[in-house]
């Protein structure tokens, strides 16, 4: 057992305890969404929940890794928005390897690399607030989209890339004895979150992230690359926000720089209802994953029971506030 | 009230009788029977974890007490609130200075009783009123600059300016010396020598015995949160002071440990630098070589130096026989120079994650295999460790905030340990530590010569370094004034050395 798990365990089972939490809270809400609607437990609605929280999955665990450092990055939506236009930008026009998919997918995931860069320049060179950092780009990154397409949106007409996000691999029998198909989104989840677990807790990089949230001073006076490790922690987000604006291209099919608004929020509330901690160097892969399944399962079951979308942003809040209050309540008790 | 009641004088200024705090299961004060005369400069002494933080924090209404009972001038009282003890004139001065730095030295001293008309702050007249208040105490200090402006010391005198115009009858000063400088210190007991001769009760806490008796009138000893004893000060000695807050005689704190004298780790020739000129100095393997000098006489600097953040301009710095030059931190830390920091909690540790991670962090690369670590051999790292020098802690995966300061400064030790260092620079080892604590950390530096490194001592608490250094260099003006080896000269000389008179 890694270090970090084992002091989760010893340490009063802290994060594992709000991990069962927030799974019990997330399948209560299964149960009792399942009893009030027909259609809510369903093979199809459960995969199409799957796949509607798989990109906020996907951005919050990018966000988790910056979180953890006592960052911030309100960027990843415009990020994910900017790449959408990109690689649909890259798609619809004639550049030879550029503008085949493998092409177009890499350079706007380098792309994503640059931005993350540029974050990690302006939050260790320039010693801006990360906040302050992401918040410039996020303007700056829906202006040069906007700019770049002149407002419009562009149609992706290669019917390969489109088709990615309606596919689905692997399955199993639902409990209703139909055929629960595992959509292809859900396995870019797998993809990403699997990794990311290993890095965070099996790889002394993810050691060094929970050093430099704790005390960057202390991290960088035991040899700490803390210059380093803050970098790879925005090149993480903003990589990951570039991946999910290649999944979002799929899946709508057109790029549109103003797609993706308000995703960072949504992403930073899905770390926070998972456990992390603003205050940096707590954190973990499965919080952000229950997190955004728990916001998404909310929005969902509002839809099939007709309730006024404006609550659901409502009870979202109000869902912050209790889960986040009574993590800091276990937390006092303990500290 | 029989401590009273049995004479004709007035009443004691503030008395305690049987009082009691309880923190759920945590037994904190033990009926506590106390009485303060107006005008004394009254000491409490006592560990840490004795229960002075619990007194004071009763004394000023920020904690209700269990059970007991207070008498302000013969009176019972209940202070219940922050605000009822200021009301009756009890104040304190804390070792961290509580006010906000951003706002200005006068606005500081009006926080919270602000002048005002109409709902409107009158800030010029605050100005004027703080600025006449400073002037009348003797404090050379603009009322307008930001507190932030003023180092440590000028911030307890304005802490003592903001008790004095509240009209404080009764003021407790919480280790007010910690952080000052010499001068500080000298300018700040004069202060409460003054505020004396005018009829206030100083509470005064501290570690440090010799202030002790400097300054106050009668000491009074915690021990385990109960009273042990309160002396008149001409009728005690540090020793006997010692024996009650410990309850053993410790004949000797400063246990000097002889190991091995070893080959040369480090030798400096004419080393200079931003803030220190020409400073030789020699580490062998089991010796400690002890730095004192006042607060910017450039030994800090000296050694900070030595692990790369200033590197030196010019000089001879060789390692293990070797010429080399320390460019940065990194280059330090590779070469085996640890560097234990003045503040553990600022830059030695990660105190709320654990203490095995803590250990590992600088050699996580040596507990990987390939790019995963190794759960294994970070186990046995950190269990090794812990083991070696006996680090007092649940588990290794217990939070490093929830060890005691010589259990803390066990885990910096541990964790150079791990990482191979041969050279140990301890940055004011002691600062803001209990006698018992201090007891361990010296043993420990025992310990760590007996493993054949070498020790590097900054202090600015001369006994400590007089006590432990087989080689003392005094600092003066960034150059080595004077070196002795061990005890061949009187506190006395040494200081004089370091203050240059």
């Amino acid at each position: 057992m890694s270090e970090l798990l084992i002091s989760k365990r010893n340490g009063g089972g802290l994060s594992v305890l709000l991990g069962l939490t927030l799974l019990g809270l997330l399948f209560l809400m299964w149960i009792a969404l399942a009893y009030a609607t027909r259609t809510f437990w369903t093979a199809n609605n459960m995969a199409n929940l799957l796949r509607q929280s798989s990109f906020i999955a996907i951005l919050a665990i990018g966000q988790t890794f910056v979180i953890i450092t006592a960052g911030i990055d309100l960027s990843v939506g415009a990020v994910e928005g900017f790449i959408s236009m990109m690689v649909a930008w890259l798609l619809t026009h004639n550049l030879g390897f550029a503008s085949t998919i493998f092409g177009a997918v890499t350079i706007s995931l380098l792309i994503g690399v640059a931005i993350g860069v540029f974050h990690g320049f302006g939050v260790v060179q320039l010693g801006l607030p990360p906040f302050i950092m992401t918040l410039a780009t996020m303007y700056a990154l829906r202006g040069i989209g906007l700019l770049v397409t002149n407002g419009s949106t562009i149609s992706i007409d290669n019917t390969t890339f489109t088709h990615f996000s309606r596919q689905t691999f692997l399955g199993f029998p639902w409990t209703d004895g139909s055929w629960f198909q595992i959509p292809s989104l859900v396995w870019m989840v797998v993809l990403v979150a699997v990794p990311a677990y290993v890095f965070l807790n099996h790889s002394r990089w993810g050691r060094y992230l929970f050093a430099i949230g704790s005390n960057k001073e202390a991290a960088r006076l035991s040899g700490v690359r803390v210059k380093l490790i803050t970098y790879m922690a925005y090149i993480l987000s903003s990589f990951l926000a570039a991946f999910v604006g290649v999944l979002l291209a799929t899946r709508i099919g057109i790029g549109n720089p103003t797609q993706g608004q308000g995703d960072e929020l949504q992403a930073i509330a899905s770390s926070v209802i998972g456990g992390a901690s603003l205050f940096g160097a707590v954190g973990s892969i499965h919080g952000p994953l229950i997190g955004a399944l728990i916001l998404q399962s909310i929005s969902n079951g509002a839809n099939l029971l007709n309730v006024n979308s404006f609550w659901q942003t409502i009870i979202t809040g109000a869902l912050i506030i209790v889960v986040v209050y009574f993590d800091s309540l276990q937390r006092a008790k303990r500290g | 009230m029989s401590l009273a009641s049995a004479r004709p004088d007035p009443p004691p200024i503030l008395a305690l009788k049987n009082l009691d705090k309880r923190f759920g299961a945590t037994h904190a004060l033990r009926s506590v029977d106390l009485a303060f005369e107006e005008g004394e400069i009254h000491a409490i002494v006592g560990e840490n974890g004795a229960g002075k933080s619990t007194l004071i924090k009763l004394l000023t209404g920020v904690y209700p007490r269990s059970s007991g009972t207070v008498y302000w001038r013969g009176q019972p009282v209940a202070l219940a609130s922050p605000h009822e003890a200021i009301d009756l004139g009890i104040d304190a001065v804390h070792q961290e200075v509580v006010l906000c730095p951003h706002l200005t030295v006068a606005a500081n001293i009006f926080l919270g009783d602000e002048t005002t008309s109409g709902g409107l702050l009158l800030h010029r007249t605050m100005l004027r009123e703080a600025q006449k208040l400073l002037d009348d105490l003797g404090f050379d200090l603009p009322a307008g600059a930001p507190l932030s402006f003023l180092t440590i010391g000028q911030q307890q005198l304005v802490a003592t300016a903001r008790a004095e115009r509240r009209g404080t009858k009764f003021l407790i000063f919480d280790e007010p010396t910690a952080y000052l400088t010499r001068q500080e210190t000298a300018s700040l007991f004069a202060l409460i020598r003054r505020l004396k001769a005018r009829g206030v009760t100083i509470v005064y806490i501290s570690h440090r015995l010799e202030e002790v008796f400097e300054l106050c009138d009668r000491v009074s000893i915690l021990r385990d949160g109960a009273l042990v004893g309160t002396r008149k000060i001409g009728e005690t000695n540090e020793a006997d002071l010692i024996a009650l807050m410990i309850n053993r005689t410790i004949d000797q704190i400063y246990h000097k440990e002889s190991a091995p004298i070893g080959r040369t780790i480090l030798e400096t020739e004419g080393l200079s630098g931003q803030g220190f000129h020409d400073v030789s100095i020699r580490v062998r393997e089991g010796e400690i070589i002890g730095l004192y000098g006042l607060i910017g006489a450039g030994r800090s600097e000296f050694v900070q130096s030595l692990f790369g953040r200033f590197p030196a301009t010019s000089g001879r710095l060789c390692w293990l026989g070797k010429d080399v030059a320390i460019r940065s931190e990194r280059r330090a830390m590779d070469l085996g120079i640890a560097l234990a920091p003045e503040s553990r909690r600022d830059q030695g540790l990660c105190l709320n994650l654990g203490v095995g991670f803590n250990i590992n962090l600088p050699i996580l690369d040596r507990l990987s295999l390939g790019p995963l670590l190794s759960p294994d051999l970070e186990t046995g790292a950190a269990e090794r460790q812990i083991r070696d020098i006996r680090i007092r802690t649940a588990s290794r995966a217990a939070l490093v905030s929830s060890l005691s300061g010589g259990n803390q400064q066990k885990v910096v030790i541990g964790k150079w340990l791990n990482h191979g260092a041969k050279l140990f620079i301890f940055d004011e080892p002691t600062v803001g530590v209990d006698v018992g604590t201090k007891a361990e950390i010296y043993r420990l530096l025992g310990t760590l010569l007996h493993k054949g490194v070498g020790i590097i001592m900054i202090s600015s608490y001369l006994p400590e370094v007089y006590e432990l250094a087989d080689t003392l260099h005094v600092f003066r003006r960034g150059s080595v004034v004077a070196t002795h080896t061990y005890k061949d000269v009187s506190h006395e000389a040494i200081l004089s050395e370091a203050i240059g008179v």
